[in-house]
């Protein structure tokens, strides 16, 4: 250890509640930066959660594009002029004729998750007097289950019934009570092309939302195309999931190259939750600076009270020979390890106050506990951020004492 | 040999109002000399003193140390400078007080590192006996009396074998037998070590006893 570093080491444990102090500051700061941080993102993450257990990131499905084309191209001959009035997009087709296809094809992109079709198509369902519309929604019941977990979502029955006879539904809780039936009772069935059919209820399901379960008719796919009529491979929405979704974007485009039908990703269909997405992200990040902001002022305020508190010992010192280099050399050695100490203290603080957090109950939709995030960046970044920040709170006095002419001091 | 020489010396004080504070100061010292600079207060010595110890470079005129001119040096080549041949006792002892005796006392040559830690140790150890004071070297700087302390610091102006010892009023704080302490000591650094000595004193006893008076009034020499 050369003479600035024993210098430094005696300033420093010479007196234990001032060290302690500017520990505590940056203990404080840095364990305050991994909390936040690590609850905000937790909060984001589960709302996105939530977001997609209804939603998938990528919806396949018929829809009309959004510019007109036209029907007759510009003439070649500058003389004659194209005037086609009434110029509109007319949908001939509906549906997904062949769905099994773009399923084929979705095989061959390598960070899809899960691919499900659906056949959704509003009707009408009875019970005796009582009536509602609904909507009914055919499933492929192994892959709906595998994109949205639906059988955590069912209090009655199992998902699997569906497939086991024809003319079974699944009533969301909200709709059923509406008509007024339990799980095995009879409903009466009549679709917009005017066909009617019976169906037993097997099972009630309950996602927390409202509309949808008042309004959700579960069926098996299958049931649904025979009941409208349609071929085998017939659905009118895909739904694809991705690994990540904010790769949502990049993979529709991916696949809108391999099918005319419409390709979206959630992200275009749901702006507002994209955008809401995007303000967490901000206020946490504004959140997080403020609080390293914050935190340095005070690491700052304490190193400069500490240097000004040594001010005539800088000027013996400088007496007897040590340059202003040798000076903040002292300091800097200070602030360093004040820096070191308050750290990693700060992480295991920080990391405790999650841990503490995270068995914090909290029943409310799908949690149970309060949301937390662990990501191996934060802490790093805390820990980087906050030896620079002492490193800078010790540097900026210690030049400024380095600079003093030792005659003011010591004659002062 | 010169120990030091001062050329036609200016300095002026600017605040509040411009003072002229040091007059066309000009004068040599011999090596082995123990010089007193005396005068009424306010008359420039200590202003003087500080020219002279390379601290305060705010000034006109030529001073050299040593064979080697420190005027127009640049501050850190003056820190060095102040590390191998200045040794200051102040007033105030201004010994860092968590540290312990010794530690003070070796600090400059640890700064030096001209020798090895077990040398100067050595050499600290043989001044503390030098002054006097053998058997304080682990106790805390803060913790010794006063007279104690400022043999301490003489010590620590000594460590280097600096060519100049200088002194702020260095028996200022000490009562009369400390005070003959530390001025037997310093005669006996002239005396036997060869040692140049300049001390600002107020005291009229202690500067009679020196080899030469510098005296000093209304900033001119007398």
């Amino acid at each position: 250890m050369n003479v600035n570093q024993k210098i430094a080491n005696i300033f420093l444990t010479s007196r234990v509640r001032q060290l302690l102090v500017a520990v505590l500051s940056v203990t404080f700061g840095i364990s305050m930066y991994v909390f936040m941080n690590s609850f905000m993102q937790g909060v984001n993450q589960e709302q996105t959660e939530i977001t997609f257990t209804a939603m998938s990131h990528i919806k396949i499905y018929n829809e009309l594009p959004n510019e007109v084309h036209p029907i007759k191209s510009a003439p070649k001959d500058s003389n004659a002029v194209l005037l086609v009035s009434n110029n509109r997009n007319i949908r001939y087709t509906e549906g997904l004729k062949n769905a099994d296809a773009i399923k084929q094809e979705l095989t061959q992109i390598p960070n899809i998750t899960g691919v499900t079709a659906q056949l959704n198509q509003n009707i009408f369902i009875r019970n005796g007097v009582s009536q509602a519309s609904a909507k009914l929604s055919g499933i492929e019941t192994a892959n709906e289950d595998q994109l949205f977990s639906t059988s955590d979502y069912l209090v009655e029955g199992n998902l699997s019934d569906l497939d086991k006879q024809s003319n079974v539904m699944i009533l969301g809780t909200g709709l059923a009570k509406m008509i007024g039936v339990k799980t095995g009772n009879n409903v009466s069935v009549l679709t917009s092309d005017g066909l009617s059919k019976s169906f037993k209820i097997v099972g009630l399901i309950e996602t927390g939302s409202n509309s949808t379960d008042r309004t959700r008719a579960l069926v098996s796919i299958q049931t649904a195309r025979q009941l409208l009529s349609e071929n085998r491979s017939y659905a009118t929405e895909v739904l694809v999931n991705v690994e990540d979704y904010n790769d949502a974007r990049k993979t529709a485009a991916v696949i809108q190259q391999l099918t005319d039908y419409k390709v979206e990703p959630w992200q275009e269909g749901n702006a507002q939750l994209d955008s809401s997405s995007v303000l967490r992200d901000i206020i946490a990040i504004a959140v997080s600076l403020t609080i390293l902001i914050v935190a340095g002022f005070g690491i700052y305020n304490i190193m400069n009270m500490t240097v000004n508190e040594k001010i005539k010992e800088i000027a013996i010192l400088k007496a007897m020979g040590f340059n202003g280099k040798d000076v903040v050399e002292i300091f800097l050695t200070q602030s360093v390890i004040i820096g070191l100490i308050g750290g990693l203290t700060g992480l295991m603080l920080g990391g405790a106050i999650v841990k503490i957090v995270d068995n914090v109950p909290f029943e409310m939709g799908p949690l149970t506990t309060l949301p937390v995030a662990y990501d191996s960046s934060d802490y790093i970044m805390a820990f980087a951020f906050g030896i620079l920040i002492t490193f800078i709170a010790g540097y900026l006095p210690a030049r400024k004492a380095s600079q003093l002419d030792p005659v003011d001091i010591l004659r002062g | 040999m010169t120990a030091l020489s001062v050329d036609k010396i200016n300095k002026h004080f600017y605040d509040p109002v411009d003072f002229h504070v040091l007059k066309d100061i000009s004068f040599e010292i011999e090596q082995g000399e123990f010089v007193a600079i005396i005068g009424k207060s306010g008359s420039g010595k200590s202003t003087l003193l500080y020219l002279l110890s390379t601290m305060d470079t705010d000034y006109d005129g030529i001073i050299s140390i040593n064979g080697t001119q420190v005027t127009g040096l640049r501050q850190n080549q003056l820190a060095s400078f102040r590390n191998e041949h200045i040794g200051f006792v102040f007033q105030f002892h201004f010994l860092l007080p968590e540290f312990s005796v010794l530690d003070n006392i070796m600090l400059p040559a640890l700064k030096l590192k001209k020798k090895s830690k077990e040398e100067i140790e050595n050499k600290a150890m043989e001044l503390l006996t030098l002054l006097d004071i053998k058997g304080l070297e682990r106790k805390k700087a803060s913790k010794i009396s006063g007279g104690q302390q400022q043999r301490v610091a003489i010590a620590r102006a000594l460590i280097n074998s600096p060519a100049v010892i200088m002194g702020d009023e260095p028996t200022g704080n000490l009562d009369s037998k400390n005070t003959n302490i530390v001025f037997d000591t310093f005669r006996q650094l002239a005396k036997e070590q060869g040692q140049t000595i300049i001390a600002v004193t107020h005291d009229d006893e202690f500067a009679a006893n020196c080899d030469r008076i510098i005296e000093l009034s209304d900033g001119m020499l007398v």
